[in-house]
């Protein structure tokens, strides 16, 4: 229902405002992240939900940055040496947590009660490290495990699929496929470098060439600089007949956290997403390091 | 001082490690970043001296995974880590080994433990220490450990060790790279649930092994007190250096997002520390000279085991 609202804002040609970074934000805020905290601070997370839709964001993400079973059973040789001496619940960890993050996504929804249509993406990212194509599964395994992902993040009522900072276009093919398989509309956003590729060093071209026969319903670019982001919407947009979106991070990945900087404050970030708008973005957030007031700063492209 | 822990192993005498840091930082509460080492040096240095009051003869660095690749590996490459990385992250490694000791040595000092106990500075795998499968080559892994050794030995360790190794490869490269800085150096295995390493690698092959490049003294590690119990025992006999166990308790909790090894176990009260000094005490009868403690472990349960071992009198250093 939220999402044929969004949809047809696109149609329109008017702009969807995603929101910003919420385990920056969860940092910021001088909370540890790693752990989502959706189990330890549900309150917490929600109220990041509904800072961002008071902000104005038409699409919140889930909370739910690389959550899948690969990340908990990764930290293991093998499921003899999980069994062993690993916690107990590691199984179905992650499908709990995909839960109540799309749970803790609807109530800040609920609780804010918007005037206006505001959907709630389930936030799936690669399943291995989302900058290391070189360690991506198989097309298999990649097919099982976001078969299993889709299927959690479905049954607990997510309204799309917003695939972030994936990094080639054989894994996004893949999840597309299966969400689409899962009834979810999906919206792919790829991470890209200073020259506007794919981390892989394949082209929009190509990306949009694959994706879009098979009904993709966005194409976006994320957690790159701003100006990356640039370089990847020109690439992007004279290929895309579907709507194409933008989000960038700002400041500096300090692993496992992040260094906030003043590089771009809110009013900057306007300025950039403006140039993304006029190059054809119509989908515009922010990833990691913004904050509420960076998604409250773009109401004017908003209103357009 | 060193030479003295030595002597001590080589008769039968038991030296006593510590526990657990990183474990136990995080189940204190410390945000787990640059392992605790920038945010919270306080509390790092506070539980190393919580050890050395608690008796441990040998302390540990608190760098355990803690190496250039933990940082470089969530990046594409080196020109992504330059491009959006923090500043300061290729050097970041080598910066926290060099503080990890002085945290250690400051512990010492307050403790008053200088000259009686000694400093440890810990390597481990170069990457998780759960996947031999990602184990580097030899050359590699030994150019890169030689690298982090020559930092503990530019600040004065009184020795090298390696905890939590999974493959006698990476092992024996890190075991040359100490020795090649003239530091002394121990290694510790993790076991796998078969009671071999984790690697599956027979024991008795990486004992040899490294008994044969220099080690001084072995010992077994990251696996449930069992275990432990079960690798000293068919060791026992076939094994001429000093060896020795430090278990884990309770169960590994990797968190919801992070990639390197993170510090989280949990249902650690079903080994309280009296029945994990029993239990580890026990050890001493097939062969153990190297005792401590492993995730999930504290100072109470260093505690339990050194009043178990000064019991008898026989402990050196004390």
């Amino acid at each position: 229902m939220s999402y044929r609202a969004i949809a047809e804002r696109l149609d329109r040609g008017q702009v969807v405002l995603l929101d910003g970074g919420i385990g920056t934000e969860i940092l910021r805020r001088n909370v540890t992240w790693a752990d989502h905290q959706l189990a330890d601070r549900p309150d917490f997370v929600r109220d990041i939900h509904a800072d961002y839709i008071r902000a104005g964001a038409d699409v919140i993400s889930t909370n739910s940055f690389q959550l899948c079973q690969r990340a908990f059973f990764n930290h293991f040789r093998d499921e003899a040496h999980r069994r062993h001496i690993g916690a107990r619940d590691l199984e179905s960890r992650a499908d709990e947590l995909l839960t109540a993050s799309v749970r803790l996504a609807q109530e800040a929804r609920d609780r804010v009660a918007p005037p206006r249509p505001v959907a709630v993406a389930a936030a799936v990212t690669t399943l291995e490290w989302c900058f290391r194509p070189d360690l991506a599964p198989t097309v298999e395994n990649a097919r099982s495990e976001y078969e299993r992902i889709f299927r959690t993040v479905k049954a607990a009522g997510a309204d799309l699929v917003l695939l972030e900072t994936i990094n080639s276009v054989t894994e996004a093919r893949a999840a597309l496929e299966q969400a689409n398989d899962a009834g979810l509309p999906c919206w792919i956003s790829f991470v890209c470098d200073d020259r506007g590729l794919l981390f892989t060093g394949e082209s929009f071209a190509h990306a949009v060439s694959t994706l879009e026969p098979l009904g993709v319903g966005a194409i976006l670019l994320n957690c790159a600089p701003p100006d990356d982001i640039t370089a990847g919407l020109n690439q992007l947009s004279p290929h895309a007949r579907i709507p194409i979106g933008a989000y960038a991070h700002v400041g500096r990945f300090d692993p496992p956290e992040w260094m906030f900087t003043d590089e771009y404050p809110p009013a900057k970030y306007l300025e950039v997403a403006t140039t993304w708008h006029s190059i054809g973005a119509r989908i515009l957030g922010g990833c990691c390091g913004t904050t509420p007031e960076h998604i409250a700063a773009l109401d004017p492209l908003h209103m357009n | 001082m060193y030479k003295q822990v030595l002597s001590s192993l080589e008769r039968k005498r038991p030296i006593l490690l510590d526990g657990a840091m990183g474990t136990e930082l995080v189940r204190r509460g410390v945000r787990w970043h640059k392992h605790g080492l920038l945010t919270d040096a306080p509390a790092v240095r506070e539980l190393h001296a919580e050890y050395l009051t608690a008796g441990a003869d040998v302390i540990r660095t608190n760098t355990f995974q803690l190496n250039p690749r933990i940082y470089l590996n969530v990046f594409r490459n080196s020109e992504h880590m330059r491009h959006i990385g923090a500043p300061g992250l290729h050097e970041l490694a080598e910066r926290l080994l060099r503080i990890s000791v002085q945290l250690a040595r400051e512990a010492m000092i307050r403790t008053r433990r200088d000259g009686s106990a000694v400093i440890a500075g810990v390597l481990s795998p170069l990457e998780h220490c759960f996947r031999p499968d990602m184990a580097p080559p030899a050359d590699v892994a030994r150019r890169e450990h030689q690298a982090q050794a020559q930092v503990f030995a530019e600040e004065k360790v009184d020795l090298l060790l390696l905890d939590g190794m999974n493959t006698i490869r990476e092992a024996k490269a890190a075991l040359k790279a100490g020795l090649a800085v003239g530091l002394p150096v121990w290694v510790g295995f993790v076991l796998g649930p078969e009671g071999d390493l984790l690697s599956r690698e027979p024991l008795l092959d990486a004992v040899v092994e490294i008994e044969r490049e220099g080690a001084d003294a072995v010992f077994f590690t990251a696996a449930p007190p069992a275990d432990i119990a079960k690798a000293l025992r068919r060791m026992k006999g076939s094994c001429s250096l000093p060896c020795g166990g430090l278990a884990q308790i309770g169960r590994f909790s990797p968190p919801s997002w992070k990639f390197e090894f993170f510090p989280q176990f949990i249902d650690t009260d079903e080994w309280p520390a009296e029945r994990y000094a029993s239990e580890a005490y026990r050890w001493r009868e097939d062969g153990a000279s190297l005792l401590g403690g492993g995730f999930g472990t504290s100072p109470q349960h260093i505690a339990a085991l050194r009043a178990k071992l000064d019991h008898d009198d026989r402990s050196p250093g004390r």
